[in-house]
């Protein structure tokens, strides 16, 4: 009964994910007119930015479900965390591919050091360790490692943004909120952004789900193959 | 008041245990080092090597190495901290001498706070032996600035100690320890060593302690936070 009704949510989930990414995308390719100063290429701000939120709530989770499992020690909040990890990397990943396409017409270049795009970078490098640890790590202390590492990667990243600030900025000023209030986008622009980044966390919070319940299923498993085992043995 | 000078000997005395047995631990792994001197001779050697490669790939523009000189003290610096914890780790696992450690000890993380010294100690000698032949090498004279020079290392090497050693504790118990300990380890050191090279960098340049103060404050501030974290979760670390 209970698995009935978790696949009936997750049905519901997805058609609502269906329907907000159509409009999503209605909007971005069909109604919102392009930006009078960077045409086209402006419209993959839409996805790069929703992209980037994502990423970082999705390490947010990571962090928190890895304080959540040092201290429960339950193997739920150690599938939430590596489920939003992978889901992270996935979306930074996007990030970074994104970047450089909206990057080359506008700027002149693929790429440029510059304080966003190397920290997005970092965090895709110590997520990518993060997922390998879990990998190679002996398996009774593989979660709480993963764990460990879900926190010191989280409390690094204001560190990064500091460092890398230093440098010569070259990423747009985030076009959100800008001085006095005010938001660089006409409103047809943020209507159609808010949309897609409510269709990007919908999908962020769908992965997880069933993620998580794969990391589950996974895991009862591996303990009904050791009960067997044991039998077997016995 | 009588509970509450009661809990204060109490705290006290724990504390006094804490540092002896920091003290009991730092001295055993010095006192091994004294009689094989491994992990100094690989870190040195190595951190030389680095300097010379360097020296091949910049060229003889004496200009660019003036420029890049502070980057490859850092970069040297950092490989020959992952190869000192790598070589720390391995001594630790043979014949499983960390277990008999772990049983001796009243908290856990006194094992932390004697390998982050260790570890701080022979990159301390490293920095001793290899600074003054970069200076020789590339014409650089290190001396004049020596006391900003003191302040800007002390911090960068208690950094990457602290981080270091968190990370090789980790990776002691991964399958393949000698990758996942720098792929671990230098990501999340990239902050340090943004401000260590720059400060470094800028003081080589003969700018003064206030124009650093911003990156000594990063430095300082990241030594805190992982030093103060790195207590709390170490216990997770090494909890069988």
């Amino acid at each position: 009964m209970q698995k009935f009704s978790s696949m009936r949510y997750s049905i519901c989930h997805a058609i609502i994910m269906y329907i907000v990414m159509t409009v999503a995308i209605y909007l971005i390719f069909i109604d919102v007119p392009p930006d009078k100063m960077q045409g086209i290429v402006q419209k993959i701000f839409y996805f790069h930015v929703s992209s980037a939120l994502t990423m970082f709530f999705a390490f947010f989770v990571v962090c928190v479900a890895s304080i959540m499992y040092l201290w429960k020690n339950s193997d739920w909040w150690d599938a939430v965390a590596l489920s939003a990890a992978e889901i992270g990397v996935g979306f930074c990943t996007l990030v970074l591919i994104t970047g450089p396409i909206w990057a080359r017409p506008i700027w002149g270049t693929w790429w440029s050091w510059d304080p966003t795009l190397t920290l997005t970078l970092v965090l895709w490098l110590i997520y990518v360790a993060y997922l390998m640890l879990r990998l190679e790590a002996y398996d009774p202390k593989r979660a709480r490692f993963a764990a460990i590492l879900g926190i010191v990667g989280f409390v690094d990243v204001p560190l990064i943004r500091w460092s890398v600030e230093k440098w010569r900025t070259l990423h747009p000023k985030p076009v959100l909120m800008q001085e006095g209030g005010t938001t660089g986008l006409t409103p047809a622009m943020l209507l159609t952004f808010l949309v897609c980044l409510v269709a990007f966390l919908l999908l962020f919070f769908y992965l997880l789900r069933e993620r998580v319940s794969i990391a589950q299923s996974r895991h009862t498993l591996t303990v009904l193959r050791h009960k067997i085992d044991e039998i077997l043995v016995g | 008041m009588c509970k509450d000078s009661n809990s204060f000997i109490v705290l006290m005395s724990s504390s006094k245990i804490f540092l002896q047995q920091v003290l009991a631990l730092l001295a055993k792994d010095l006192k091994t080092e004294w009689r094989t001197r491994e992990i100094f001779t690989s870190m040195f050697v190595f951190a030389v090597l680095v300097v010379v490669v360097f020296n091949f790939a910049i060229g003889a523009d004496t200009e660019l190495i003036r420029q890049v000189v502070s980057g490859v003290v850092w970069v040297a610096l950092l490989f020959a901290t992952v190869l000192g914890l790598q070589r720390a780790a391995q001594m630790e696992t043979d014949e499983d001498s960390l277990q008999g450690v772990l049983l001796a000890l009243h908290d856990r993380s006194a094992l932390f706070v004697a390998k982050m010294l260790a570890q701080m100690l022979y990159l301390l000698m490293v920095v001793i032996c290899t600074l003054p032949l970069c200076g020789i090498w590339f014409r650089i004279d290190f001396i004049a600035r020596i006391g900003e020079l003191c302040l800007t290392f002390a911090l960068g090497m208690l950094g990457l100690s602290i981080i270091g050693t968190l990370f090789a504790m980790i990776a002691l118990h991964t399958r393949a320890c000698e990758v996942m300990l720098p792929i671990l380890f230098l990501p999340i050191s990239i902050p340090l060593i943004i401000a260590a090279v720059y400060a470094t960098g800028q003081l080589i340049d003969g700018k003064s302690l206030k124009d650093i103060s911003d990156y000594l404050i990063l430095m300082g501030v990241f030594d805190a936070v992982f030093f103060s974290l790195t207590l709390i979760i170490f216990d997770s670390v090494v909890e069988d």
